[in-house]
């Protein structure tokens, strides 16, 4: 489902590469913690993978697309199959949770039955039943990023990156919406979740890449967010063979 | 449902930025107004250069049954004798004189209605009035002169004009008038654009989180662009109807009640209308149309990238 091969960023010419080198590769249905420091390059691949950015080096393939040779016309089509979730949430503070979650579907042009079934499940499915008419101010940190993961979720994308999704929200609210996510990747959704949360990361048990300076420095099966000493025998060496 | 949401996205935009709306307006306007103006005196030297101007350098008028106090009138209308005889002396002049051609009086009548349509002498004119003609091309312009002296006074020939001598001067003010008008008109669109480009990214910029969504989720380029795109073109056809307005009432109001019905010296000018306005109208509206569009979509594929 995504795929980077040999993939190198740098925002400058001559400045340090953001991403380095890195292959890797999550299939469909997968759930992906990213883990690292501040800068170490989490970021650069979400915008790797939704093409706001085209690498500097190697390809980057996403949903069967090779992005850095995709026109720009075509940029389009690739984003309505994925969903982005931010720290800051993102919501139109003037619209209703609902009106949120249609503008999506209303700018992609769904017709109206298809918007008035899909909103209401999909607020149920991130648990925000009753909740259809708030404002976004009127909401908590963690309702408004579940208002954030329903408009992100509900034109049905085959992948969902989330970007510190739970960068400004406590631990326990933290781990409701990692549960939410959890529960949209049961769907079959892919998830990549680019997080320095260490309590998440090790509560779920997921598959883990961990950046440092741009480096993929390990890929590991239902990992913690430590690295483990014996990762150069354990479980985790997929994407470095495949690349 | 796009186009119910999109409306509502525009009437939003609309609201939001009124001032800028209503700044883009005026600004079309007046640059409309100046083209317009520019178009409009263009077509009044057209106008008033009739069917002959450009054809012939003098124009020999035959008597009618009303012409009189000029001595060579006296017999009343041109007999056809002293018709012939007027041709034949214009023969004998070749080459100076390179085409001779002859316009009764009906057809005169009928050419008359036509470019005097806007006058109110109009109803004033009978047919009998109109003399019949001979239009003179010369080989060299310069010596109407000879033309002039040989046939001013000669029996059945009421007057001898060369055109080119009345018309001039007020021809060589429309085109100041034009020129004055067009050259505005250019510096007013160059506003136009630029303010068309600042409005639009200031209105951009106050809908950036509402992009930058619309983007990510993978709206085409298109349904981004259009709620912009919309607002520009409304703003500029309003200014567009504007303008029309003010043209429209510029030579209702102006041009037809000063001019017509105060010539002092005889010489008819024919003078534009309502309709030439309503002519240059599709101008104008293909004019606003192309500026907003063409400006908006380039400011928007420069400052607000999918």
């Amino acid at each position: 489902m995504i795929r980077f091969e040999h993939v190198t960023k740098r925002y400058g010419a001559g400045s340090a590469p953001a991403i380095d080198d890195v292959s890797m590769e999550v299939s469909r249905g997968e759930f992906v913690f990213v883990v690292g420091a501040s800068g170490s390059g989490k970021s650069t691949m979400i915008r790797l993978a939704t093409r706001e950015i085209t690498a500097t080096q190697g390809s980057v393939l996403v949903a069967g697309r090779e992005l850095r040779g995709l026109p720009d016309r075509r940029v389009p089509a690739l984003r309505r199959e994925i969903g982005v979730v931010f720290q800051d949430f993102r919501l139109l503070e003037g619209k209703t949770v609902y009106q949120n979650v249609a503008f999506v579907l209303k700018v992609l042009g769904s017709k109206r039955h298809t918007v008035k079934q899909l909103v209401p499940e999909t607020l149920e499915l991130v648990g925000l039943e009753g909740k259809a008419g708030r404002l976004p101010h009127e909401l908590s940190g963690g309702e408004q990023q579940r208002v954030a993961i329903a408009r992100a979720v509900v034109k049905k994308p085959a992948i969902l990156l989330a970007d510190e999704p739970t960068g400004n929200l406590d631990p326990e609210t933290s781990l409701d919406i990692v549960t939410v996510l959890d529960r949209i990747n049961k769907t079959g959704t892919t998830v990549l979740v680019a997080t320095h949360d260490q309590s998440i990361v090790d509560d779920f048990k997921k598959r883990v890449l961990e950046l440092k300076d741009g480096a993929l420095v390990r890929d590991e099966q239902q990992g913690g967010y430590l690295r483990n000493q014996d990762f150069d025998h354990g479980s985790g060496r997929r994407a470095a063979d495949a690349g | 449902m796009r186009i119910q949401f999109m409306l509502g996205e525009i009437a939003n935009g609309v609201r939001r930025n009124a001032s800028m709306i209503v700044s883009v307006i005026l600004v079309s306007m007046i640059s409309l107004f100046f083209l317009g103006s520019g178009l409009l005196a263009q077509r009044e030297v057209s106008l008033a250069k009739g069917y002959w101007y450009d054809k012939v350098e003098v124009s020999i008028f035959m008597c009618t049954a009303q012409s009189t106090g000029v001595p060579s009138c006296a017999d009343g209308k041109v007999t056809p004798t002293q018709q012939s005889q007027v041709k034949r002396d214009l023969e004998s002049m070749r080459p100076l004189v390179q085409e001779i051609y002859y316009e009764s009086a009906d057809q005169a009548y009928k050419r008359f209605t036509t470019q005097f349509k806007n006058s109110p002498y109009l109803a004033q004119v009978s047919p009998a009035a109109m003399p019949s003609s001979y239009r003179v091309k010369l080989s060299d312009p310069k010596r109407y002169d000879d033309v002039v002296n040989a046939f001013s006074g000669a029996q059945g020939v009421e007057a001898v004009s060369d055109q080119h001598n009345v018309l001039n001067t007020f021809f060589s003010l429309l085109k100041v008038v034009s020129i004055g008008a067009v050259g505005l008109a250019v510096v007013m669109v160059i506003c136009a654009i630029l303010l068309i480009t600042t409005t639009i990214r200031q209105v951009a910029f106050s809908r950036r989180r509402q992009v930058g969504i619309m983007r990510l989720v993978g709206a085409s380029a298109t349904v981004i662009y259009l709620p912009f795109v919309i607002e520009t073109l409304l703003a500029t056809l309003v200014g567009a109807a504007l303008a029309i307005g003010l043209l429209w009432a510029t030579v209702h109001y102006g041009i037809a009640k000063l001019f017509n019905g105060q010539s002092g010296n005889g010489d008819l000018i024919s003078l534009i209308g309502v309709n030439d306005v309503w002519s240059i109208t599709p101008w104008l509206l293909l004019g606003a149309f192309v500026l907003a569009l063409v400006t908006s979509w380039i400011t928007l594929r420069r400052y607000l990238k999918v």
